[in-house]
C-alpha cells in the first residue's frame, strides 16, 4: 500500500511540475475562466439583476476553469504518455496504471481548483461581486463533493480518450454543451425538460447545484440528496472505468497498438 | 503576364495543399466535432446564459451574435492552425527555404478558411432559425450574406496577423484560443460594447466583428445598405490593416526565425 502511495505521489509531483512549465495549463486555469467570467458578469450583472445571477457570474467561470482542467488535463492522462514516447515505460512498471493515472489527475485538480482565485478576482475587483448567503460548511463540502465527481471523470475519461481517439474530439466540440448540461453559469431548471433529464445523468450537475446552494438564501437547500445523487453517479462511472482500464490494458500489452500514434 | 499566371498557379496549389493537408478536422468525426457540435453548444450555451439573465424576449440578440461569431473559428482558429501545423508537421523549414513568393503564400492560407468561415455561419444561422425561431422575413437577405463574407474575410485578416506568431512560437493554437474567446467579451456579440470600459471600447472598434455584427444585426432587422455601408467599410478596413499588419511581421518573423533557428523548434 505504501508502495502505491509512493508511485502515486510521485506522478503528482511530476504532473504538477509539467503544468507549472505548460502554457496549456495556464490557458486552461488562468485565461478561459476569466474569459468567461467575464461574459459571464457582464451578461448577469446588468443594473438591478438579482443577487443569485451575479453568484453565477463568480462562481461560473471558476468552475468551467475547473472542469476544463478535468477532463483536457485529467483525461489525456495515457494519451500525454503515449505522446512523449513514455507509454512503455508505464505499462512495464510493475505498479498499476490507475494508481499512475490517480496521481496525473489529483495534479491535475491541484491546477483545477486554482481557476476559482482569477475570476473571484475579476468578479470582486471588477464587478464588485460577493457571495451574499455563503455557508462555508456547504459550500466546503459541495466542492469536495465536485471535486470527487471531476476526479472519477477524469479517470473514466483517462481510458476512453487512449482507446478511441475520436472521442476527445467530441467532448471537446461538445465542451460548452456540459456547460449548459452541468448548469456552471445558470441553473439546469430554465432548459427544455428533456435536457433536465440528460442532464440529471451527469454527477457535476448535482455538485453544482449543491454549490450554488450553499451561496444563496432562497431557494431549495436538499443537499443530502444532491450530494448522494452526486457521489452515486460518480461511483457509477468509477465502476465503467474498471472494465476500460482493462481494456486499455489488453491492448496495450496483447496486441501492442496502444502506443502508435 | 506571364508572372502573374506563375504567381496564381502558385496561389492555387498553395491554397489546395494548406487545405489537404492541413485541415486537421477534414475528418468525419472532427467536422461533427468542431463543425457542427461546437457551434451548437456555443449558440446555446450563450442563448441560455442571456434567456437567463435578461429574459426569453432577448435570445435572438444572443443567437444571432454567436452565430456570426462562428466566422472567428475559421478565421482565427483555422488560419493560425495551417501556420502552427506546418510547424508540427516539420513542413515549416521547407516552406520557408522555398522561393515561393511569400505574399502570395501568405495570403493563400486565408481562401479556405473564408470559406469555411461562411459555412460555419450558414450552420449556426441554420441552428438559430430551427431552435430560437429566428425570423428572417424582414431582413435584407442578400445584405447580411454580404455581411457573412465580409465578416469572414476580416477575421481571416485578424487571424494572418496572430497566424505569423507560429513562425517562432511553438504553441502558437493557444493564441488561436485567447484571440477567440476575447473576440466574445469586446465585440458586442453578447453585450453592447458600450458597457465596457472606455480602453477596451478603443480596442472593440480596433478589431474585425465589431462594426460587422452589428452591421448583420441592422440587415438581420431590415436595414439596407446605405444605412450600413459605413459600418461594413470600416470593417473591412480594420481586416485589411491586421492582413497587412500580419504579412509585414511574417517578413520581419520570418527572418528571426531563420537566424535563431526557430523554425524548427518543436
Amino acid at each position: 500500500m505504501r508502495s502505491l502511495a509512493r508511485a502515486a505521489f510521485s506522478a503528482f509531483r511530476v504532473s504538477v511540475r509539467l503544468r507549472f512549465i505548460s502554457p496549456w495549463s495556464y490557458l486552461n486555469w488562468l485565461v478561459f475562466p476569466v474569459m468567461f467570467a467575464a461574459v459571464g458578469l457582464y451578461v448577469l450583472s446588468r443594473p438591478g439583476a438579482a443577487s443569485s445571477h451575479i453568484v453565477y457570474g463568480l462562481l461560473g467561470g471558476g468552475l468551467i476553469g475547473y472542469w476544463s482542467v478535468a477532463y483536457l488535463d485529467g483525461g489525456n492522462g495515457i494519451q500525454d504518455e503515449r505522446w512523449s514516447g513514455t507509454l512503455e515505460q508505464i505499462f512495464a512498471t510493475p505498479t498499476p496504471l490507475w494508481v499512475i493515472v490517480l496521481g496525473k489527475i489529483c495534479g491535475g485538480l491541484l491546477f483545477g481548483l486554482l481557476a476559482f482565485l482569477p475570476t473571484a478576482a475579476l468578479a470582486y475587483f471588477g464587478f464588485h461581486a460577493v457571495l451574499p448567503g455563503l455557508d462555508a460548511g456547504r459550500f466546503a463540502i459541495s466542492l469536495g463533493v465536485l471535486t470527487l465527481s471531476f476526479f472519477c471523470i477524469a479517470l473514466t475519461l483517462t481510458p476512453l480518450f487512449a482507446l478511441w481517439r475520436w472521442v476527445f474530439s467530441m467532448l471537446n466540440g461538445f465542451e460548452l454543451g456540459v456547460y449548459v448540461l452541468s448548469g456552471f453559469m445558470f441553473p439546469v431548471a430554465v432548459l427544455a425538460p428533456w435536457a433536465q433529464g440528460v442532464a440529471g445523468a451527469l454527477s457535476p450537475t448535482w455538485a453544482v447545484r449543491a454549490l450554488y446552494a450553499s451561496t444563496l438564501t432562497e431557494g431549495p437547500h436538499d443537499f443530502a440528496a444532491w450530494w448522494l445523487a452526486a457521489v452515486g453517479l460518480s461511483l457509477a462511472y468509477l465502476g465503467g472505468a474498471y472494465f476500460l482500464y482493462a481494456l486499455v490494458g489488453q491492448r496495450a500489452r496483447i496486441s501492442g497498438q496502444l502506443a502508435l500514434v | 503576364m506571364k508572372r502573374l499566371a506563375l504567381e496564381g498557379a502558385v496561389f492555387a496549389r498553395s491554397t489546395y495543399l494548406q487545405y489537404v493537408a492541413l485541415f486537421q478536422w477534414a475528418t468525419p468525426q472532427g467536422y461533427v466535432a468542431y463543425k457542427v457540435l461546437l457551434p451548437i453548444t456555443q449558440i446555446l450555451f450563450f442563448v441560455e446564459l442571456g434567456v437567463y439573465a435578461t429574459g426569453r424576449q432577448n435570445a435572438l440578440y444572443f443567437a444571432l451574435g454567436n452565430a456570426l461569431q462562428l466566422t472567428a473559428n475559421a478565421g482565427i482558429f483555422g488560419v493560425i492552425a495551417t501556420v502552427a501545423n506546418e510547424r508540427q508537421y516539420g513542413t515549416l523549414p521547407i516552406l520557408l527555404a522555398s522561393p515561393a513568393n511569400r505574399l502570395v503564400t501568405f495570403f493563400s492560407r486565408t481562401v479556405v478558411n473564408v470559406i469555411d468561415g461562411i459555412a460555419t455561419v450558414i450552420v449556426g444561422l441554420a441552428i438559430t432559425v430551427l431552435l430560437f425561431g429566428l425570423n428572417l422575413q424582414h431582413a435584407n437577405l442578400l445584405l447580411l450574406a454580404l455581411c457573412v463574407v465580409v465578416i469572414s474575410l476580416t477575421t481571416a485578416g485578424l487571424g494572418l496577423m496572430f497566424g505569423s506568431i507560429g513562425l517562432v512560437m511553438r504553441d502558437a493554437i493557444i493564441i488561436a484560443n485567447i484571440v477567440y474567446y476575447a473576440l466574445l467579451i469586446v465585440c458586442g456579440i453578447n453585450f453592447p460594447v458600450s458597457r465596457l470600459p472606455g480602453a477596451l471600447q478603443l480596442v472593440s472598434y480596433g478589431l474585425p466583428l465589431t462594426r460587422g455584427v452589428q452591421a448583420a444585426r441592422d440587415a438581420a432587422a431590415g436595414a439596407s445598405l446605405g444605412q450600413v455601408g459605413g459600418l461594413l467599410a470600416g470593417e473591412l478596413l480594420v481586416g485589411l490593416t491586421w492582413a497587412l499588419g500580419g504579412y509585414l511581421l511574417f517578413r520581419l518573423l520570418e527572418n528571426w526565425a531563420r537566424r535563431g533557428g526557430l523554425q524548427e523548434a518543436y
